[in-house]
């Protein structure tokens, strides 16, 4: 292509709302996190520094810490096993349809859901296993097992799987949309080839069609990881770390920590530890998973 | 694939897709229902769409005189086929007229929110794109750099700081602690749609329209704008879905409750006394899902398409 050298000045003109915009509301934190996160203060009192006291006294004196890590990661295998799977089913089935037209319909069913803001969903789902007068509770009366019903979320030993089953069948729209890319992107020589081979149903499914959208996978696995590590709206919706503190995450007590105990610095201390397990987590899936375009590029 | 496979795909695919849609199948139908049908008959369709289909088939069949409805109080009331039909309707709304009162404010503010942010996103977006796209300049490269590293820093890390710095600078409760920040941030992922998207235009036009004496404005409007349709679609429907849905953010910096949008005042109706009628809460639902619901019928390309460019943003 053919570049032009143009005034440099002018350039910089133009892309300077953007870098400005940046650097205030990005860079800035993210220096401002590391900073500040050495520091004990509450908002518009003087700051003390502690140096590096509010990591130590979160990794080795915070009671929370260790069963909310733990509490993170289990949530976030969770996560992982069923987005790997159920979407990808998903997908693959609505992929196996013939008309162009099917595939379309099933497309945009599954993606509906996306237009409901994610608080309502999470407050429809507290309706949905409520204690009293959930849609889950009522269903077992129904059927008779109304001795099975309870308060999902508030009770301690069913806290945390009831968080983790809210979204139940995990069927995202988005998670389909980019499997479903990533089937239609198979050559068709490819299918064909194992038609002649005899490779069909289950087997090939396992054989070729997973390994072929692997770049897919890795990416919601990617994604996945790093919201669960982050995100704690869910839980911050529907338990709020309740009861005790069985459902509580690292990215709670970093939102009470700031804006309910007013503890800023050592709230910042926990996005910075969180960021920094983000990062490690990243850095080991861009280096070891390999995708498919690397695996094939390395067969040919 | 044979007849009976095609079925059998057809069932496993329609079984999920009820499972998912559950939720809000269970929301719609508490929309139309009084407390006392939830905690009476919690399985039962609404009752005034009920008794609004037999008004329906009765004037169908051709039956007329009055009939009797039973008001709030359990008073037995005879009154003609015209009032029944107002009583029934006015019960079957009842939800969606209390549940507007309360969210109007906040689908008004919604929209300022997000349109601001969207049109900031796809200007700022889509001017520095074109430089980043076109020029090579000293430093250029480093700019990209600059840019695409902020992609590489999770909310979590940002979240209390920004509070503080938005803090710091007296924007609390303002609409621009959410524009400013949600344009700062969304502008990356426009950049890499714009990017690409503009990269791929044929420099024989830039080239002309430089010959023709056209400036950066004249080329930007003249040429950009009118080619670059499908990457600006892209981008403002993805923005507005990430801003529409965005919790967080407006619940924390809204500490006087001032600005909500629908995603806090959502969760602040939810926890209010206002709660107690359940028609009005899951009317509410139902009615912020309604803005995003138009733009997706209206725009289903565009959305399919910036759902899997979304790909980009890992």
């Amino acid at each position: 292509m053919n570049w032009r050298l143009r005034s440099t000045f002018t350039c910089y003109t133009i892309v300077l709302p953007s870098l400005v915009l940046l650097f205030t509301f990005v860079y800035l934190p993210v220096v401002w996190a590391f900073s500040k996160s050495l520091y004990e203060f509450e908002v518009g009192s003087p700051a003390r520094f502690v140096g590096l006291s509010n990591y130590t006294e979160y990794l080795f004196s915070d009671p929370t810490c260790w069963p909310s890590l733990l509490n993170m990661l289990l949530l976030t295998l969770f996560a992982v096993v069923v987005r790997l799977t159920f979407p990808l089913v998903v997908a693959r089935l609505i992929y196996a349809l013939p008309s162009e037209r099917g595939r379309h319909f099933y497309r945009i069913l599954f993606l509906i859901p996306i237009v409901v803001p994610g608080v309502a969903v999470q407050l429809i789902w507290m309706g949905l296993i409520y204690g009293d007068r959930g849609l889950l509770n009522e269903l077992l009366r129904l059927v008779g097992l109304g001795g099975w019903a309870a308060g999902w979320l508030s009770e301690p030993h069913t806290a945390l799987a009831a968080v983790a089953m809210v979204g139940f069948p995990f069927i995202g729209g988005f998670e389909v949309l980019v499997y479903y890319a990533g089937f239609a992107s198979i050559p068709t020589s490819v299918n064909e080839a194992a038609l002649l081979e005899g490779c069909v149903g289950v087997r090939k499914f396992l054989l070729i069609d997973i390994p072929m959208v692997l770049s897919q996978v890795k990416l919601i696995l990617i994604l996945t990881i790093i919201g669960g590590v982050q995100s704690f709206q869910n839980v911050f919706i529907l338990t709020r770390g309740q009861p005790g503190f069985v459902t509580n995450v690292p990215g709670l007590w970093m939102y009470l920590n700031a804006f309910s105990f007013q503890r800023m610095g050592y709230a910042c201390a926990i996005g910075v530890l969180l960021f920094l397990v983000i990062l490690v987590l990243t850095v080991i899936n861009l280096k070891y998973f390999k995708s498919a375009e690397q695996l094939q590029g390395k067969a040919s | 694939m044979s007849p009976a496979k095609r079925l059998l795909v057809h069932v496993v695919l329609l079984a999920f897709a009820m499972l998912t849609l559950l939720p809000f199948a269970f929301m719609l139908n508490n929309v139309f229902r009084t407390n006392s049908e939830f905690y009476h008959s919690f399985f039962s369709l609404p009752r005034s769409f009920r008794e609004l289909a037999a008004l329906g088939t009765d004037a169908l069949r051709g039956r007329s005189g009055e009939v009797e409805i039973k008001d709030a109080e359990g008073q037995v009331l005879t009154v003609t086929r015209g009032e029944a039909v107002a009583h029934w309707w006015d019960q079957a709304t009842r939800g969606i007229r209390r549940s507007w009162v309360v969210i109007r404010p906040y689908m008004l503010n919604s929209f300022i929110v997000s349109l601001t942010t969207a049109f900031g996103v796809a200007l700022i977006g889509s001017v520095t794109a074109y430089i980043l796209a076109r020029y090579r300049f000293v430093g250029s490269k480093l700019v990209f750099v600059f840019i695409i590293s902020t992609m590489m820093f999770p909310g979590v890390l940002t979240l209390v700081p920004s509070f503080l710095l938005v803090k710091k600078m007296g924007l609390l409760n303002t609409y621009w602690a959410m524009i400013l920040p949600y344009i700062a941030g969304g502008q990356v992922f426009a950049i890499f749609v714009f990017k690409s998207f503009f990269e791929g235009l044929d420099e024989d036009l830039f080239e002309s329209a430089r010959i023709d004496g056209a400036g950066h404005v004249g080329i930007y409007w003249h040429l950009v704008l009118p080619l670059s349709k499908p990457a600006f679609s892209v981008v403002v429907i993805m923005n507005l879905l990430g801003t529409w849905n965005n919790f967080l953010w407006p619940f924390i910096t809204n500490t006087e409750g001032k600005c909500h949008v629908l995603a806090s005042g959502l969760y602040n109706l939810a926890r209010s006394p206002h709660a107690s009628n359940f028609s009005t809460v899951y009317a509410a639902y139902a009615v912020s899902s309604l803005p995003l619901l138009v733009l997706f019928v209206y725009a289903t390309k565009p959305f399919i398409q910036g759902m899997t460019s979304g790909a980009l943003k890992a």
